[in-house]
This record gives C-alpha cells, sequence and structure tokens, in this order.
C-alpha cells in the first residue's frame, strides 16, 4: 500500500496569555490509500489540532505550523500557497466536524450548501451541482432528498444534519475525507448509523478516512490502524486488533482499564491518575511520566524513542521496549 | 408570512392615533399663543381674541381634536396659519429635496459602511481596521452642523467645486441636481456610517468565530463568498435593525442639514412651522414623519423573516 498522506514531525503551536502551547508536538503518521486511520486521545492532546493543520486551517492571528511536513500525494502542504490550498480544500481533502448543530450554515438550504463545493471545485452548472447535491442526499440515505434540498439546517435532527455533512464533504470525491469526533454530539443508536454510512460510503468511492475520536470502541469498530496520541506526541501506533489485544504503552493500556465492561464483575472503572500536562512549557522526558505507573528517572529525564514491536505496532516508552 | 404582513399592516393603526393624539394634545398643551403672533407685537387683546375665534382656537380642545380627526380620514390635513395653503399641498411641495436628499444619503452610506464593516472585520486589527474603525469614531463623534460649515468652507468656498448652499430640482438638469445633494449628503451621512460601519464590523466579527464558517472555509470557498454570504447573511439582522433607527437620526439630521445648506425641504418647513406656530402644519409633519417610521420598521420586521429562516411569525 501507498501512503497518500505522510505527517512528520508536525509542530503546531499557540500563543496564549499563559505562552506559547505546543498542541502537536513532534507528531509523525502515514495515511495509505483507502484505509482507515484511528487518531485517539483525550480532550486537549492535540487530535483536532493535528486535522485543522492538515487542512492548514489553524486560525492565523493565534495559532501556526511551526515546523514539520505534511505530504498529499507527494505534494508539501505546508508550503502551497493559500490559493492552492482552497482548490484542494473540500475537493481532495475534506473535514467534517464534531458539532452538527452548528457546523452548517443556519441561514442557507442544505442544498445551496452541498451544491455550493460541488461548482467550486467541479466547475460544472449550477444545475448539475444541484443534482449532484440530490444524488449524495440519497448516497446517505436522507429520505425524500428532492424536499429536504429546500430546507435549512433547523429542519433537520442532529443525525440528519450529520449525513448533510457527510455528503458535503464527499460530494467532490475526495482522496481524504478527515473526521474530527463525527458521532460524540450524536445519540448512540445514531452513532452507529453515521459510523457504518461512513465505512460503507468509504467501500463505495475508495476515500481514506482519519478518524479522530476518543472512543475506543469507535476505533475498533471502523479504523484498520490506530495511533494513540498523548500531549500533542504518537505514544504507540498498530493494527486495531493488535493494540486491542497487547496494548503496550501504559496510556493505552490505562485508556483500555477505562472502558466499561460488561464481562467481569468489577464495580469501579479503572482512571488514569492525575491531569495532561501543561503544553505551555517543553515537556522534558517522557510527557507521560508523571502520570505512568511505571515511570523512572530516565522517563522523567529523556524522552524514549519510538520503537519498533514488530507488524507494524511501534510504541514510545522506555519501560515497556520490546 | 402575508398573513403576518396583513397583522402588522393592522397593527400600524392603533400606533398611529396614539401618534395622532399625543402630536395634537402636546402642541396644544406647549407655551406660545399662535393667535398672538400672527396678530403681531402691539395687537390689542381684542385683536387676539379675533384671531384666535377665527382660527378656531377659542374651542373646546376635544372639539379641535374632533375637526382635526375628521378631516385626517378625508385626507386633510388642515390649513396653515399663515399662508392659507393646504398643508398636505405644503408638505408635497417640499417633498422632493427632502426625498432627494435623505435616499441619495441612505444609498451612499449603506454603499459604503456595509463593505468598509466587512473588510475591517476580515482584518481585524489589522492597518485597515485601525483606519476605518478610527474615521468611523471620528465621523461619529463629528455634529452635522461643525462638519457641513467645514465642507462648505473647503469645496465651496476655497476650492469653488460645488454650489455653497441651495437646491437644483432634478427637473432643471441632472448635473446640478447631483452638484447640489453631494455636500449636504456628507454631512448628513457621515455619522449614519460610522454607525453602520461600526455594527457591521462587530456583527461580522461575531460570525465569523462560528463553527459554519469554519465549514465554509474547509469546503475551500472562496473568500468573498465566506465573507459575503455565509458570514453576511448571518450578521444581516443587527445591521439592519442598526439602519432602520439610523433613518430616524437621519430625519432629525434632515433639519439641521436643510436648514445650514438652505435647502427648501420638510426640514426647513418644519423649523419655520415651529418657529411661528403654525399646529396644522407641525401636526402634518410630525405625522408624516412618524408613518415614515412606522413604515420602515414594519419593513425592517419583514426583512428578519427573510434574512433569518428560523424567525417565523
Amino acid at each position: 500500500m501507498s501512503g497518500i498522506l505522510e505527517v512528520r514531525d508536525l509542530h503546531t503551536q499557540f500563543d496564549t496569555l499563559d505562552g506559547v502551547v505546543r498542541a502537536v508536538d513532534g507528531l509523525s503518521f502515514d495515511l495509505d490509500r483507502g484505509e482507515t486511520l484511528g487518531i485517539v486521545g483525550e480532550s486537549g492532546c492535540g487530535k483536532s489540532v493535528t486535522a485543522l493543520s492538515i487542512l492548514r486551517l489553524i486560525p492565523p492571528e493565534t495559532g501556526r505550523i511551526a515546523s514539520g511536513s505534511i505530504r498529499f500525494e507527494g505534494e508539501e502542504l505546508t508550503r502551497l500557497s493559500e490559493e492552492a490550498m482552497k482548490r484542494l480544500r473540500g475537493h481532495r481533502i475534506s473535514m467534517i466536524f464534531q458539532e452538527p448543530m452548528t457546523s452548517l450554515n443556519p441561514v442557507l438550504t442544505v442544498g445551496t450548501q452541498i451544491a455550493e463545493n460541488v461548482t467550486r471545485h467541479l466547475g460544472v452548472s449550477k444545475r448539475a451541482a444541484r443534482e449532484r447535491a440530490h444524488e449524495m442526499l440519497d448516497l446517505v440515505r436522507i429520505a425524500d432528498a428532492r424536499r429536504r434540498l429546500d430546507e435549512y439546517p433547523h429542519q433537520l435532527s442532529g443525525g440528519m444534519r450529520q449525513r448533510v455533512m457527510i455528503a458535503m464533504a464527499l460530494s467532490c470525491d475526495p482522496q481524504v475525507l478527515i473526521a474530527d469526533e463525527p458521532t460524540t454530539a450524536l445519540d448512540v443508536t445514531i452513532q452507529a448509523q453515521i459510523l457504518d454510512l461512513m465505512l460503507d460510503l468509504k467501500e463505495k468511492t475508495g476515500t481514506a478516512i482519519v478518524l479522530i475520536t476518543h472512543d475506543l470502541g469507535v476505533v475498533a469498530e471502523t479504523a484498520q490502524r490506530v495511533v494513540v496520541m498523548y500531549a500533542g506526541r504518537r505514544v504507540e501506533e498498530a493494527p486495531v486488533e493488535a493494540l486491542f489485544d497487547n496494548p503496550l504503552h501504559p496510556y493505552t493500556r490505562g485508556l483500555m482499564a477505562a472502558i466499561p465492561r460488561l464481562d467481569t464483575d468489577a464495580t469501579r472503572l479503572q482512571e488514569i491518575p492525575g491531569m495532561v500536562p501543561l503544553l505551555t512549557r517543553p515537556i522534558v522526558g517522557c510527557a507521560f511520566a508523571a502520570r505512568c505507573p511505571l515511570a523512572t528517572d530516565r522517563c522523567r529525564a529523556e524522552a524514549p524513542p519510538v520503537v519498533d514491536a514488530g507488524g507494524g505496532h511501534t510504541v514510545a516508552c522506555w519501560e515497556v521496549t520490546p | 408570512m402575508t398573513s403576518y404582513i396583513v397583522r402588522r399592516l393592522f397593527a400600524v393603526v392603533p400606533v398611529m392615533v396614539v401618534v395622532a393624539l399625543f402630536v395634537f394634545f402636546l402642541l396644544r398643551f406647549a407655551p406660545g399663543d399662535p393667535a398672538a403672533i400672527i396678530a403681531g407685537d402691539d395687537a390689542t387683546s381684542e385683536a387676539i381674541a379675533a384671531v384666535r375665534a377665527k382660527l378656531g382656537l377659542d374651542r373646546p380642545v376635544v372639539e379641535q381634536f374632533a375637526v382635526w380627526v375628521w378631516g385626517l380620514a378625508h385626507g386633510d390635513l388642515g390649513v396653515s396659519i399663515f399662508s392659507n395653503l393646504a398643508v398636505t399641498r405644503l408638505i408635497a411641495q417640499r417633498l422632493e429635496p427632502t426625498l432627494a436628499l435623505t435616499l441619495s444619503t441612505l444609498i451612499v452610506t449603506i454603499a459604503l459602511a456595509i463593505p468598509i464593516g466587512v473588510v475591517a472585520a476580515w482584518k481585524a486589527r489589522k492597518l485597515v481596521d485601525r483606519l476605518a474603525m478610527g474615521f468611523a469614531v471620528l465621523g461619529f463623534a463629528m455634529p452635522v452642523f461643525v462638519l457641513a460649515y467645514v465642507l462648505i468652507y473647503f469645496f465651496a468656498v476655497r476650492w469653488q467645486l460645488l454650489p455653497v448652499q441651495g437646491y437644483s430640482p432634478v427637473a432643471e438638469g441632472l448635473w446640478p441636481f447631483a452638484q447640489s445633494l453631494i455636500l449636504p449628503s456628507v454631512a448628513l451621512g457621515v455619522t449614519y456610517m460610522a454607525l453602520i460601519a461600526r455594527i457591521t464590523r462587530a456583527s461580522m466579527l461575531e460570525v465569523l468565530q462560528q463553527d459554519y464558517i469554519r465549514t465554509a472555509n474547509a469546503k475551500g470557498l472562496a473568500t468573498d463568498r465566506v465573507l459575503l454570504l455565509h458570514a453576511l447573511k448571518n450578521a444581516a439582522v443587527p445591521i439592519v435593525t442598526v439602519i432602520g433607527i439610523g433613518i430616524a437620526l437621519l430625519i432629525s439630521g434632515v433639519v439641521i442639514t436643510e436648514t445650514v445648506f438652505n435647502i427648501p425641504g420638510l426640514g426647513r418647513l418644519t423649523v419655520d412651522a415651529v418657529l411661528k406656530r403654525d399646529y396644522p402644519i407641525v401636526q402634518g409633519l410630525i405625522l408624516v414623519f412618524a408613518a415614515v417610521k412606522v413604515v420602515i420598521n414594519l419593513l425592517i420586521d419583514i426583512s428578519y423573516a427573510f434574512l433569518d429562516p428560523r424567525i417565523r411569525y
């Protein structure tokens, strides 16, 4: 398989009153053509910032990609002109967001919002774009699509709005879809429907998906490979079965232990003690050391290298090095 | 929507009745006796009483009111105490200059203020924004009459580019007509423009923070489409509201502007009538201005429903 998206040593920073926040701190990963890659981590670990960095949507007043490389089909996105970037967004890489309630424009019809993407990138007539919008609503299984085209977002439920977001994102057949917590704001039953829909459409269109979530259950159901992020860094990466069968990093193990299970009698969930470290100061050593049950003096002094555990499984930890 | 508009039109009637009541009684209880002014400084009390009887001012106030309302219902605003001309005719004669002045001011200021506000929000805290907002503060702080005399001094007296005063009807040629409107429109419009530009900027800044703007950017839409369709349409409700409030501001500004530039419009008519206590004219004018404001309010309320599909009546 060939990589369609390669992120190397990405650093994204924000200026705040407390100093520079290193939201993404040397992150690297690859996305293969047609695959689903899960990026997992707690709130504030830099998942969403990673997504916004790839599309270069970091607000320039406060944040920037400080260093690193993002290559999409061999093209270096960090050096692309803004105009070229605009041609790429929504066309070859598109994105869906966490909040379907607020991510659609309340004063424009659903049809307008899907069709404008198509006219913008594919240069077709308005009529053809509207036809395409209709087709996309059918594809995301919205009943009575013809009528829905002329409705406004407030006339749709949360699940339907997320379907509209998906229809919009896929309307130009992108090579990569970045989904940032696409189901977090939805009811559990709707979550399952939306995930099924995304996987189904991926099969049909061959779009590679970066699925960003804090929910390991979602990852288990959908992703082929998983990157576990902590404090802006990658701590572990593995094929999904390998990660669930044999989690190596203490942080990943902590996350697994925090999942409610029905097959044991445990009455209390295992939580990870402590808090995500402040990102305003450079972190010396392993970012997880302060919360890690296995931490040693070396962990607090020196950042662990990424080690290959075989079978595409890598981990950055001094203590569990295989 | 249609039923809403119809209902709103009916609601206009009680508002206008209250305005009529208020106008009539306010003037009757204001100090100053028109009969005494008409009769002249040296008039005897008998002469004043005779004038009063002739004008019907000796009748009970309620009777005067009934006569006035009866006339109103027939489209008759009464007769000027001094010139003996029908008020409706006087107002019609003065309508063109005022209409020309307010409309040209409105169109030019809105056409300039909204783009200024949009660009200022888009380039927030950059040089363009600071210049625009600096200008807005200045414009807002400048009284109409001060700006008017400054403009006259430079453009009319010193550089002799434009007429100092006066009005040239549109029937007498488009260019003199336009020339006679430039300075008054600028003097009248600057405050208004500053107000709209500031509100546009504030409203746009808030909208530009919203998730759907991020979505529009993630779709790679052109900047002008994001700003002018996705953002401005969402920012429009406060802007339209202020444009409406500003029209009220404009009406008081017209009175001053017409006086300074010696334009024979409704503003001048108002000032003259008030100074002479010419009740019928003052009443008629206030009614006309009130009706204009009520209609503008109605239009703004209706526009909300077009701008924001979530608003339903």
